[in-house]
């Protein structure tokens, strides 16, 4: 049988690739020379390219102080999804009564858009005292349902026998989860990271409202700040960009395999 | 020789890695951040200018206006110091009225010790 010819499929793969990283390179670009982007007809290749817009950024507002701002929050976001989802996921793998209730709540929560959920996120941060803190701005994310049931695919995706093996064991649930679940759910675990972290770094909306202070601000609120304090915004502006996405794109480059293989985990049987 | 299995997972070595990065830049700006900024002010024939002002220009949100000014020496020679600054431009005035263009000056980091090249005064 006479092979298909490969490089047809190749072509319009890169093409395709091509099209989707066209954005991400103009912000790069744009963020090495400063031009406008209004500039026609626009130049491909950047011309004088240098990397003092970064320095700027880094001097012009408190850089720094909203990056660590934003690595605790995200910290805390990941911490709780792993522990809250993981448990979650557990329980919903067993049989108890109202199992397929609970699922449906799950379900139709999903269908909520956050803006509706805002005010009373807010009266309940307020009541917790949790205002303008790390922690009243990790906590409406601390938990995800999308990720609880990708814990819950994960989790049904394990052998019963091996289970039922280590209760046999003596194992408690704690230990079944920690020693059994967990380590075959590596898939499953980098999804969560990846999802939860970058939900939480580019979180807009609950940051900017659950903060008053400018210390406790995080980056995406800082590049609303520096939009305001700038004059001359085209380069650095860009070179902020960058600076935001570069720690989500690290993560997920350097967790692609299991993301990819933590979606897929469920979606196909036998 | 092999390193151990920890240090094998890129979860463990990229942010040690960009760690290390992190820290030997830290390390560096620290040795060279003496906010020294010197130069020397020649004419247009090359010769050093001695006496001519050197004015510093500091960059605020939307123009510069004068930070720092010194004085050239016999070798026309200038130099500022305690310098807290990354950004801003230079320009040298010579008794006789003669200026040289605006040097656009930019930093690595704030306070980075620099080499000028020369401001050269635009002929009488």
């Amino acid at each position: 049988m006479r092979r298909q010819p490969t490089w047809p499929r190749h072509t319009a793969m890169v093409v395709v690739c091509a099209l989707m990283l066209m954005p991400f390179y103009w912000v790069v670009k744009t963020s090495l020379t400063g031009e406008n982007i209004y500039a026609y007809p626009p130049s491909i290749i950047p011309v004088a390219p240098h990397l003092f817009n970064y320095v700027d950024v880094w001097y012009m507002i408190p850089f720094a102080q909203y990056l660590l701002n934003s690595v605790i929050v995200t910290a805390m976001v990941v911490c709780g999804n792993l522990l809250f989802n993981t448990t979650a996921g557990y329980a919903l793998t067993k049989s108890f009564p109202g199992r397929r209730w609970v699922l449906l709540l799950f379900l139709s929560c999903m269908l909520i858009p956050f803006q509706a959920t805002i005010i009373p996120a807010y009266l309940i941060s307020a009541r917790l005292g949790v205002l303008d803190s790390y922690l009243g701005m990790a906590l409406p994310l601390l938990s995800t349902i999308i990720c609880i049931f990708i814990f819950k695919a994960s989790f049904e995706a394990v052998p019963r026998s091996l289970i039922d093996a280590a209760r046999l064991d003596g194992l408690s649930e704690w230990q079944i989860i920690l020693r059994i679940m967990l380590p075959l759910s590596k898939p499953a675990i980098a999804t969560n990271v990846i999802l939860t972290a970058i939900w939480s770094w580019n979180a807009f909306m609950w940051p900017l409202i659950v903060t008053r202070s400018a210390t406790m601000q995080t980056l995406p609120l800082g590049l609303a700040r520096f939009l305001s304090v700038m004059e001359d915004t085209t380069g650095a502006l860009y070179a902020f960009v960058v600076l935001v996405l570069i720690p989500g794109l690290a993560i997920f480059l350097m967790a692609q395999r299991e993301f990819i293989r933590g979606l897929t985990t469920g979606a196909t049987k036998g | 020789m092999r390193l151990p299995r920890l240090l094998r997972n890129r979860f463990v070595y990229v942010p040690l890695l960009l760690a290390l990065v992190t820290g030997v830049w830290n390390l560096y700006v620290a040795l060279h951040a003496g906010g020294i900024i010197e130069g020397e002010v020649r004419d247009s024939a090359g010769r050093p200018v001695a006496g001519a002002a050197v004015v510093f220009f500091e960059r605020n949100m939307i123009n510069y206006e004068e930070y720092q000014h010194t004085e050239t020496d016999a070798t026309g020679a200038y130099r500022f110091t305690q310098m807290q600054i990354h950004v801003g431009q230079l320009e040298a005035r010579a008794p006789d009225g003669r200026k040289s263009p605006r040097y656009q000056l930019r930093l690595w980091f704030r306070a980075q010790n620099t080499r000028v090249a020369p401001l050269i005064l635009a002929p009488g």
